[in-house]
């Protein structure tokens, strides 16, 4: 039951916990923050994985990109200055800000409520199910038990 | 020809409409006794065949379209957009679903298709098929109507005929495009018969739980069919896409995974009220909301309300989807209301430590998973709502929320099958558990030298390998358990013929092939998620290569042979030719190409991928550097991709096996006769 | 051409569906009879199922006596009541 909890528990342990902690080298920094955004040319692919032939925008973002590594700001710092030159959606997902909490709040919480929704549910259905005798029913003949067990044997 | 086509969408339309009609009708009579100038069985027979002729009429549209393409009718606008002159024969087949109008006549078809096996298998019981038949129907009407009026595949240019059409998109020509689309198609439409046959049950209040055993054939063909789509997808994704992934959670392949999702859920809660008697609302919800999301992800991604790669699909035809989507939220809700007493459970739940309880969690976080999708597919279209500016959500989200998920779902289906009904004991989650746990215990602890280290969950961006460690941990400790059940079944089988374990296994298989069918469908799953958790340990490396130049990516030295181009009447194309060795070992040799095509001036890569069960090396040809000409070369080095493939033929296979007639029914059924010979035939059996 | 493919189409779609058949397949209610059986066959598979997990050594003896007197029980009343069903119906011709 505890494993239970515990793994229902950490989607939202993940979301709460979403800290930047210590700096990567450079190369894994672009490469994270490269799965962080989008292409805004309009392919809906991720920044880094933008693949299509002559895109006007992808290898532009990408030097922009590296120059801002380069220059030194941290990653949430780089993906503000990107998310208020091209707009919020050139976020691959939206940040822990206002109303894009809800975006990831929700369904973990869901997931939760739903969890120990079940749980009570299947409490109240304990506390009601009549409890069905465990032991054999006298009122069944013996003849009827044989015919029975004699269909059912494996 | 297209004059034939049209045609025959009408007489579609009108056979339906005259199914519906009449068979709500008959429906209606024979429930209330009232009697008309004609027998309500003979309007229903003729409403029956109205829908089996409908088939024929839809498939004499299909085939028209097709014709069409086969023999370059231009005069049609469909064909002039979607094909072309030099397109192969096959491709040519494929652009009857490479457009709007071709897939939904393709849908139309499909359902009709469904309808004509369902009406022509009646006698398995007359009234519950009239009534599925029935609301069949309604569904085919508004698809016909679709075709007939919104959307329509035989419009004919305006002006001359143009002397060759636009071609079919490059991306999909590909051999796995040809058969994705009606797969996922046939995946789709299908929900729509146990969708069908559950609210006719609702509606006539039949009485038990035999039409679950009746529809479990195409719940399960169904599911089979949008598994192997959405897969073929993801392997067509990563083949020609190559951008070296095979899911991008785009809203099209969300709209996929969310009926699989839902409809996965309904597979297993429905044993429930199959074994037990319990669940019924439940289920019947789970099946309505499973159509329904069929519906709605096609509405999502064909209104243009969220946007998607998949290009052709926007338009006004968002519309009608809603309509309909609404028609049959209010049947469903009205019917449940009204009938809703009908679903009284039999049985309550007697423990939370129970077979029961983990369908229950099972559903639980199935639907939370599917929640989870539709929230990120929505979520844009909501943000914009409030704060008045769009996000994107995408694979970060994904992969923070819905993994998680994932892994526990993978948990579930470890210690589900090893509860017993109603209620398990201590002493036997002790027995049962012990083995598999301390498997995935080892497993977990053997795999961290490897480097699989869960303490990168601290680090920026390590959750990946974090939950490849819990999934390889948990799937070891599930496919332990699986093999268990095997081996302790073919035990007993062992014990009373003598065969030996091998055969044992199979002869258990057999006897009960819904049980071990799913356990082999579970170990499939079980190798799809130990493939997608490869993922996080996935490299690439760009570079510009001269002749004899070679970078090294993970084992592999990958060195440039040579470069050059070639053309042909459908396309132009640039390649390089790569040698890979492994050490000093040679080991293939990879051609990634650049293809343009004549008639569409698309560009499309041809991806070159060496393949093990380790890791795939994916490469491709990124473009030319403009000043030398050199080719520039993109690898990716995946792990474990393989090993989703593999779980799918195992899935197939298992599926497969389920779907088999169980061999303990047959021998039961002749024991029964030996045992009870001068039994009489009753009566009532006949309509049986 | 066309025409007459058209025309081919509507003709036998109409002759096919109102072709006037005399024997219809009757639409009837389940009996309770028939439904007893259908419940009886899935009280004896979970039965089964039961015997042989329990042969394959998932169940502790306890567990199995108790689950088998519940599943038993409930066979019983539903097998009695065919029984009596089917003594009911056939009494005559028996007689």
């Amino acid at each position: 039951m505890r494993q239970f909890m515990r793994l229902a528990l950490l989607p939202l342990l993940i979301v709460l916990g979403v800290v930047t902690l210590g700096s990567a080298d450079t190369e894994a920094r672009y490469n994270d923050l490269g799965h962080k955004m989008m292409c805004v040319c309009g392919c809906s692919q991720i920044l880094i994985e933008c693949n299509h032939v002559g895109c006007p925008d992808s290898d532009r973002m990408l030097a922009e990109l590296r120059s801002a590594i380069a220059g030194g700001g941290t990653n949430d710092a780089i993906l503000t200055a990107f998310q208020d030159k091209y707009g919020p959606t050139v976020l691959a997902a939206p940040m822990l800000t206002k109303f894009n909490i809800v975006a990831w709040v929700v369904p973990p919480a869901l997931l939760v409520l739903g969890l120990a929704g079940t749980f009570m549910l299947v409490k109240k259905w304990r506390l009601r199910a009549a409890t069905m005798p465990a032991v054999e029913d006298d009122a069944v003949s013996n003849e009827l038990r044989e015919r029975i067990r004699k269909e059912t044997e494996v | 020809m297209p004059a034939f086509g049209s045609f025959a969408l009408l007489v579609a339309l009108a056979l339906s409409g005259y199914n519906l009609l009449a068979g709500a009708v008959a429906l209606r009579q024979l429930a209330t006794g009232r009697r008309s100038w004609i027998s309500p069985e003979k309007l229903a027979e003729t409403a029956r065949r109205a829908g089996i002729a409908s088939f024929f009429a839809t498939a004499c549209a299909a085939f028209a379209l097709v014709w069409a393409a086969f023999t370059n009718d231009f005069s049609v606008a469909y064909i002039t957009e979607h094909s072309n002159r030099a397109l192969p024969a096959a491709y040519k087949f494929a652009a009857l679903w490479s457009g709007q109008e071709g897939s939904l006549l393709l849908w139309a078809f499909l359902l009709s298709a469904y309808g004509f096996v369902l009406r022509a298998r009646h006698k398995v019981d007359v009234k519950l098929t009239a009534y599925a038949s029935t609301i069949l129907a309604g569904i085919q009407v508004f698809f016909l109507l679709l075709v007939n009026v919104a959307a329509t595949p035989f419009s004919l240019v305006t002006g001359a005929v143009p002397p060759d059409g636009n071609g079919l998109n490059p991306l999909l020509q590909y051999p796995e495009m040809v058969i994705h689309p009606p797969m996922l198609y046939l995946g789709y439409v299908g929900f729509s018969v146990p969708f069908a046959f559950a609210l006719g049950a609702l509606m006539m209040r039949y009485p038990g739980e035999k039409w679950i055993h009746i529809t479990r054939r195409w719940t399960m063909v169904t599911w089979l069919f949008l598994t192997v789509g959405i897969f073929l997808g993801m392997h067509w994704a990563y083949s020609v896409l190559g951008w070296g992934g095979y899911w991008g959670w785009d809203p099209v392949e969300n709209a996929s995974l969310m009926p699989w999702l839902t409809g996965t859920a309904f597979l297993h809660s429905v044993m429930m009220q199959e074994k037990r008697g319990m669940m019924k609302s439940w289920n019947v919800w789970l099946i309505f909301s499973t159509f329904m999301l069929a519906i709605l992800g096609t509405l999502l991604t064909r209104s243009g309300l969220v946007s998607s790669v998949h290009a052709f699909a926007q338009s006004a035809i968002g519309t009608w989807f809603w309509v309909f989507l609404v028609i049959v939220l209010a049947v469903c809700l009205f019917t449940y209301i009204l009938q809703r007493d009908h679903l009284k459970t039999e049985h309550k739940l007697e423990s939370l430590v129970s077979r029961e309880s983990s369908f229950l969690f099972n559903n639980l976080v199935l639907l939370a998973a599917c929640f989870t999708v539709l929230w990120g597919t929505l979520f844009p279209v909501l943000s914009e709502y409030v704060q008045g500016n769009r996000v994107t959500v995408s694979a970060p989200f994904y992969n923070r929320v819905a993994v998680p998920i994932g892994v526990f779902l993978l948990f579930l289906t470890g210690i589900g099958p090893l509860l017993a009904w109603r209620s398990t004991s201590m002493r036997s989650i002790r027995k049962n558990f012990v083995l598999p746990a301390t498997v995935g215990l080892v497993v977990a602890i053997a795999i961290i030298p490897l480097g699989v280290h869960p303490w990168t969950i601290f680090t920026t961006d390590g959750q990946g390998a974090f939950y490849a460690w819990i999934t390889f941990a948990m799937a070891a400790a599930v496919l332990t358990a699986i093999s268990a059940e095997f081996f302790r079944g073919a035990r007993v089988i062992q014990g009373k013929s003598g065969q030996n374990l091998l055969m044992s296994m199979v002869e258990l298989t057999r006897r009960n092939t819904r049980r071990y069918g799913g356990y082999i469908v579970h170990f499939g799953i079980v190798l799809i998620f130990i493939g997608i958790s490869g993922q996080a340990f996935n490299q690439s490396h760009e570079q510009t290569m001269n002749y004899k130049q070679s970078f090294m990516l993970g084992p592999y030295r990958v060195e440039c042979l040579d470069y050059s181009q070639d053309s042909n009447p459908n396309y132009d194309t640039e390649f390089a030719l790569l040698n890979v060795y492994r050490g000093d070992h040679f080991v293939t040799k990879l051609a990634p190409e650049l293809r343009v095509y004549a008639a569409s001036q698309q560009p499309s890569t041809i991806v070159a991928n060496h393949s093990t069960l380790v890791a795939d090396l994916y490469v491709i040809y990124a473009g030319k550097d403009p000043a030398t000409g050199q080719p520039v070369i993109k690898a990716f080095l995946n792990p474990l991709v393989a090993w989703i493939w593999i779980g799918l033929i195992v899935t197939i296979f298992g599926t497969g096996i389920a779907l088999a007639p169980n061999l303990s029914a047959a021998i039961a059924a002749q024991r029964h006769r030996a045992a009870v010979p001068a039994e009489p035939v009753p009566a009532g059996r006949a309509g049986n | 051409m066309t025409t007459i493919a058209c025309g081919l189409l509507l003709i036998g779609a109409f002759l096919y569906v109102f072709w006037p058949e005399k024997n219809v397949e009757a639409q009837h209610q389940k009996t309770r009879l028939e439904f007893l059986r259908e419940r009886r066959e899935v009280l004896f598979d979970n039965l089964r199922d039961l015997n042989f997990e329990y042969r394959s050594g998932k169940y502790p003896e306890e567990d199995y006596a108790s689950q088998r007197a519940m599943l038993e029980n409930e066979a019983a009343e539903t097998v009695a009541e065919i029984d009596l069903l089917e003594s009911d119906a056939f009494a005559p011709q028996h007689g």
